[in-house]
């Protein structure tokens, strides 16, 4: 159930190529390790190749039935010339030369075994290393969006799907140039050589090859929508169990007050049973097309061996053997049997490979779509280009006709103005879901309003940085939302260079300081997962002191002190009056014993500014909105 | 976060004690490989199509040899003093005889049929293996599906679909009673644990229990199987021509086994502090992610930012240990192999010079030392693998043995048709905090009370004793004159239905929110819930009315309006007694008034309890207790508490009222 929904495209070759352009970005701080490892990986292989066509040479012709060696295989061991053949017919070596031949063969093995089992570990490792910087840069590039997003984003997204993005599909990044590049090519590349290294020995073993090709594309064709889509399955619904997992647990007690654990239970067999099924869907239609395909290329194989045996037993001369001095393969004999045979068999595998890597970088190219899904996202609130420094005392904020709507159809705020003045405290009342919050949510740049301007000394705020803004407006939220932290991280939270002589001053005028000094580390106690520890009281004064240490020359205090009692509530508004004396300070409130201490009251009715003034002048108005709230609410008072 | 305090170097805060000693990993492996009596037909069946898969191999070496000796050097059978394994025997007496030719022929022949069969000369092995990440949360998610086969074609493709299906069973037993018991942590214990760290023990330590279940069963079984033929057939055929190459073969295994045994526990831990760094990680990405309007609002996107960016790139480095240990012990295996097996290279080659053996027996020979080195360096690699899996499957068992709440049985029957009463209560928090103290009282069916008290004063301890998230470390609750100490927590919720301050919402349609607390409600019963929650109106406006599927954790909706879902959530389970925690803080008056109302008329028939602050809601409650400090400090109606002049529950009234 992905709330953002998103379009998985096809694995065109275009897709492809523009999904692996978009990692290049990542790659690019890399690109020198990238090449470095290519090149070790080149050098290795190519060592590999040539020392497994002369070593089958040396030990299958030559010391194991004895035929005499190539000048250039004399050389490289160090044998004089009696080793070297003279074209006679009949020659063979002693068995001692075989031996001799057979001991430098293997002191050279020895050493090439050592060597690249050393290269090929360190090589691994640099791989390893590598791609993990890559997947680093583009996991905190993603963190950095999703931060970045605006709220109307953040409402309509699961966590359990961010998590599941910048987690495991954030890693595909790394598999593209090895999965999407690196190896397809590497693997087209052994075809290629293997078809040419047999046309080399006969021109027919190459042309099979070539005519395997055509139900290979075949199977290709057939199999690759299904993985595709049997690919996004699985992600998606991996990601809807992740979130299912992380909803559960944030809403834990809501569970467990519920009786719900086996309501819980039962949706999460469901999620599991999905992203289990998905899983097995897609491994299967994998493994078909590569089995298909080896079984299709061993096919091939037999029958070559069959053709290749025949040639032997009637001592054909190979097609171009005898053009290359270093091994001994101008007519087709054991060495040269078993070469062209691991040479098409490894033909084969290559082939069957390729099939499998195609079925994983569908997979994989739809985990990049989702990761680049993310990252695509345009932030709404953006910063602008040529940002103005925030101003030193702040003297107003405006709001100008400001409109505007979460979804685009119904309106939450419908032309608000309103403006406040430094040295003032506004309370903002009205019904539950009037607007209160969105509007100070705009003042933030949470998000922007869809038409009308909210200015500060005149300046529409989306000229300043957003972090700049941000930094210069403090804001104790209604969710009182903490972090899993200690208490003195979590009043210091996003600031720096506070002292603790600060923190408790904060702490002090919002009457926190009394009960975290009773905590057992006092400021340095651990809070439980996001504060569960404290009481919403405790929670409440605690989000209010990170505002105050904030020290900004603009307030939010959205509904401070709902669940404060009269006494300890008192206190804290009069701390706050007396700190705020140069300062804008906005309340959102329903309490009247709050209301009445303010400057200025703006009545906000379904969306729109209704009334503003202070307490006696919007009581004389005998019908007025303010009235009759203070009259539900006092009338039931007194 | 203090890194100094080394426990809290994951920001773990319940599961510190991570050492594993040898001893208690056996215990690990064992519990394990138990969970295997859950699968015992898809265990049956890979067991069958692995042993099954064994055979059709055994031939490879053998035909090979024919075809070099017999067909491409044209000798006759029987000129190599080495001796046929006896399975071979049938083969070579229809091969006997006839042309090099028509000896290939019959060979291929047979070799086609086991290719589409067995995928014989295809390599074998199938996988199931996908691309894979750096670090431990992807790789597990590919061994949550995880299968293989040693053969391929039609059987290795039937087999690898039994044993997929066999890992995922096998992960999900686990991982799904592992959400049962972390969903079952009792209150205090939840408070202590991250969200993020119960998403990747869940999502990413589960997977790894299979590994073991098969690195204890089907592997080892089938390796040293395979070894055994392996070296049976060496020295059937060898063994008097070249008998310590017989005996080279045989010793890999130990030497695998002693070369890498000493250093498990040094891989275990590399993989723990792996494991925990990724889950912190997790933690990280899911509070900042979950906080996401603080972050904003604070302006603390750059730090959020930074403090992802180092747990990730700690995790990565983590893995990075571990793997580079895994790289390290895979060489010097593979060191051993190598020595060993030059030195059988050379062994053979002098047999064949010298005549004894045939080119076609070095093909032989070094198949089946290849296979036996792979074999040893296999079961040298199980030993270490089973450690990492180990540091996984501690993760997981962990929470699996933590004490839990016990659901009890739900039949029992718990009813609240009268009182409930505490009888002298008391409670302190597990760390010492006293929180309430002899608490006697009685709630009556039919009442509204409302709990009232300062801050901090223990109005929300007391209330969640009464659906048992606390349990009382003095004293008694008696729901109708029976204790509930001994009452399991699910017959105890059945009678209570708790709406908390916070207002939880899944991020799912409105009524899938309701149905959570009550699956059977009817339409009838949700229209109804809604309607006395005062969410009518607002849910009606909505694009998709009580279908509307909200945003996370109801994000969409304002703060007042959420809290009137969240009341209808309580009220729809239609439970003898009803505690709301705060529900009118964030209403205004006339919302809050009519909430009462409805509530009042809610409450005919049941036992309502209401925390408040709001005098307005207080006022109108049958029975008011007053509570501070954790003591009850007055209990009355609110004529009757105001009369009292000197008594607290004045001052508090005038304090409020001014």
């Amino acid at each position: 159930m992905a709330l953002v929904v998103q379009e998985i495209q096809a694995l065109t070759f275009k897709n492809v190529l523009r999904l692996v352009l978009r990692a290049w970005p990542y790659y690019r701080p890399q690109l020198k390790h990238i090449i470095t490892y290519l090149l070790l990986n080149v050098v290795t292989g190519a060592l590999l190749l040539t020392s497994g066509l002369v070593g089958n040479d040396l030990l299958n012709n030559k010391v194991l039935v004895g035929t005499p060696l190539q000048p250039a295989q004399a050389t490289l061991l160090f044998v004089d010339d009696s080793y070297v053949t003279t074209g006679e017919e009949g020659e063979a070596l002693t068995e001692d030369q075989r031996r001799t031949v057979r001991n430098r063969l293997f002191v050279w093995a020895f050493i090439g075994a050592l060597l690249l089992m050393a290269s090929f570990s360190l090589v691994y490792y640099y791989m390893v290393w590598i791609f993990q910087n890559i997947n680093q840069d583009l996991r905190v590039k993603m963190i950095e969006q999703a931060e970045n997003l605006s709220l109307r984003y953040h409402s309509d997204a699961r966590t359990g799907d961010a998590i599941y993005r910048v987690y495991q599909d954030s890693a595909t990044i790394t598999n593209v140039l090895q999965q999407v590049v690196i190896t397809p090519l590497r693997a087209v590349a052994w075809i290629f050589w293997g078809v040419i290294l047999l046309t080399f020995f006969s021109p027919w073993l190459g042309l099979l090859c070539l005519l395997t090709a055509v139900p290979v594309v075949g199977l290709f064709m057939y199999f690759s929508p299904r993985i595709r889509v049997s690919a996004q399955r699985a992600r998606e619904a991996n990601s809807d169990l992740t979130s299912r997992i992380q909803e559960v647990f944030a809403a834990i007690r809501v569970v467990k007050a519920n009786r719900a654990e086996s309501e819980m239970m039962r949706r999460f067999d469901e999620d599991s049973g999905n992203a289990l099924d998905a899983a097995f869907v897609l491994r299967v239609n994998i493994v078909l097309l590569s089995m298909s395909i080896l079984v299709l290329g061993f096919g091939v194989v037999l029958i070559a061996e069959y053709l290749m045996a025949s040639w032997t037993l009637s001592e054909t001369a190979t097609f171009l053997g005898g053009v290359v001095s270093i091994v001994g393969f101008a007519y087709w004999n054991l060495g040269a049997y078993q070469s062209a045979a691991g040479n098409i068999a490894q033909t084969a595998r290559q082939s069957a490979d390729v099939a499998q890597i195609w079925g994983g970088a569908a997979d994989l190219l739809v985990g990049l779509q989702r990761a680049y899904f993310l990252l695509d996202l345009e932030p709404e609130v953006t910063e602008p280009d040529d940002p103005v420094t925030f101003p030193g005392p702040v003297g107003s904020v405006n709001w100008q006709d400001v409109r505007f709507s979460y979804d685009g159809d119904t309106p939450v705020l419908k032309s608000v103005s309103l403006s406040a003045a430094a040295g003032t405290i506004t309370a903002i009342v009205g019904s539950t879901g009037s607007g209160k919050s969105t509007l100070m949510s705009l003042l933030l740049r949470l998000y922007d309003p869809d038409e009308g301007a909210i200015c500060i000394n005149g300046t529409p705020i989306t000229r300043f940085g957003i972090d700049d803004l941000r930094s210069n407006i403090a804001i104790a939220l209604q969710q009182n939302l903490l972090f899993t932290a200690s208490v003195a991280d979590n009043i210091a939270y996003a600031t720096k260079d506070r002292s603790r002589d600060e923190i408790i001053e904060a702490a002090r005028i919002a009457c926190a300081d009394e009960f975290i000094a009773e905590m057992p580390d006092g400021y340095d106690t651990e809070l439980g997962e996001r504060g569960s520890k404290l009481s919403t009281g405790q929670r409440q004064r605690l989000t209010i002191a990170r505002a105050l240490l904030r020290d900004t020359p603009i307030l939010i205090l959205d509904e401070p002190t709902a669940s404060l009692d009269a006494e300890t509530e008192r206190q804290v508004l009069s701390n706050i009056a007396q700190w705020g004396k140069d300062r804008i300070v906005f309340l959102i409130t329903h309490r009247l014993s709050t209301i009445r201490s303010a400057d200025q009251i703006a009545f906000l009715h379904r969306g729109s500014i209704a009334e503003v003034g202070n307490h006696e002048t919007l009581m004389a108005s005998e019908a007025g909105h303010y009235r009759r709230f203070v009259h539900a609410e006092a009338g039931t008072d007194q | 976060m203090s890194e100094t305090a080394n426990e809290l170097v994951f920001n773990d805060r319940i599961d510190t004690d991570t050492q594993i000693s040898s001893a208690e990993a056996m215990v690990l492996l064992g519990r394990s490989f138990a969970l295997l009596r859950h699968v015992k037909g898809l265990f049956a069946g890979k067991f069958l199509f692995a042993l099954v898969g064994i055979l059709p191999p055994l031939l490879i070496p053998w035909t090979g040899k024919i075809v070099v000796d017999q067909v491409l050097l044209q000798k006759p059978f029987g000129e190599s003093e080495v001796r046929f394994p006896p399975f071979m025997d049938p083969l070579i007496a229809i091969l006997e005889g006839n042309t090099p030719l028509a000896i290939m022929g019959t060979i291929l022949t047979i070799y086609a049929v086991l290719l589409v069969l067995f995928g014989v000369r295809a390599g074998g092995a199938v996988t199931s293996g996908l691309t894979q990440g750096h670090d431990s949360a992807t790789q597990s998610e590919l061994a949550l599906s995880a299968g293989s086969s040693q053969s391929s074609g039609i059987f290795g493709v039937i087999e690898l679909m039994i044993n997929i299906r066999l890992t995922q069973r096998l992960a999900n037993t686990l991982r799904t009673e592992l959400f049962r018991k972390l969903a079952r942590l009792p209150m205090t214990t939840l408070d202590d644990n991250r969200i993020g760290d119960s998403v990747y023990r869940i999502m990413y330590d589960t997977p790894l229990v299979p590994e073991i279940c098969f690195n204890l069963s089907i592997a080892p079984l089938f390796a040293v199987l395979g070894a055994m033929i392996s070296l049976y057939l060496m020295q059937y055929s060898y063994g008097p021509v070249a008998p310590e190459l017989v005996w080279i073969a045989a010793g890999l295994i130990p030497l695998a086994l002693i070369l890498t045994v000493p250093l498990s526990g040094f891989s275990r831990r590399l993989n723990q502090a792996s494991r925990a760094s990724g889950a912190a990680t997790t933690n990280t990405m899911e509070e900042s992610l979950e906080n996401i309007s603080a972050v904003q609002s604070l302006g603390g996107s750059r730090h959020e930012r930074e403090r992802f960016a180092r747990d990730s790139d700690q995790s990565f480095k983590r893995f990075r240990f571990s793997f580079l240990f895994g790289q390290a012990m895979f060489v010097v295996s593979m060191f051993c192999t190598v020595v060993a097996g030059i030195y059988v290279a050379i062994l053979v080659s002098d047999l064949i010079i010298g005549g004894t053996m045939t080119p076609g027996d070095y093909a032989v020979l070094f198949g089946l030392y290849l296979q036996l080195g792979g074999t040893a360096l296999g079961i040298g690699m199980y030993w270490i693998n089973l450690q990492t899996n180990v540091a996984a499957v501690r993760r997981v068992f962990f929470f699996i043995d933590y004490p839990s709440e016990t659901p009890g049985d739900i039949h029992s029957r718990l009813t609240v048709q009268d009182t409930i009463r505490l009888d002298h209560v008391s409670y302190h928090y597990p760390d010492g905090r006293q929180a309430l103290t002899d608490i006697d009282l009685e709630f009556r069916v039919g009442e509204l009370t409302a709990i009232v008290g300062p801050t901090g004063a223990g109005k929300t301890s007391l209330a969640y004793l009464l659906p048992a998230f606390l349990r009382p470390s003095e004293g008694r609750i008696l729901f109708d004159g029976i204790d509930i100490a001994d009452v399991g927590v699910d017959a105890i919720r059945d009678q209570v239905a708790y709406v908390f301050q916070e207002h939880m919402l899944l991020s799912e349609s409105i009524r899938s929110n309701l149905l959570l607390a009550n699956p059977t409600a009817s339409e009838n019963d949700l229209r109804w819930a809604i309607d006395t929650a005062g969410a009518g109106q607002f849910v009606d406006s909505l694009p998709q009315g009580i279908d509307t599927v909200m945003g996370r954790r109801g994000d969409k909706l304002s703060v007042g309006q959420k809290q009137r879902i969240c009341i209808a959530r309580g009220l729809v389970r239609d439970t003898p007694v009803l505690v709301l925690d705060e529900p009118t803080a964030a209403l205004d008056p006339e919302t809050e008034n009519a909430l009462v109302t409805s509530l009042q008329k809610a409450a005919a028939g049941k036992l309502v309890i209401v925390i408040a602050h709001r005098l307005s809601t207080i006022k109108r409650a049958d029975r008011i207790v007053f509570l501070d400090n954790g003591r009850v400090r007055a209990i009355g109606s609110h004529e009757t508490l105001m009369a009292d002049t000197d008594g607290p529950y004045r001052r508090y009234v005038e304090l409020q009222t001014g």
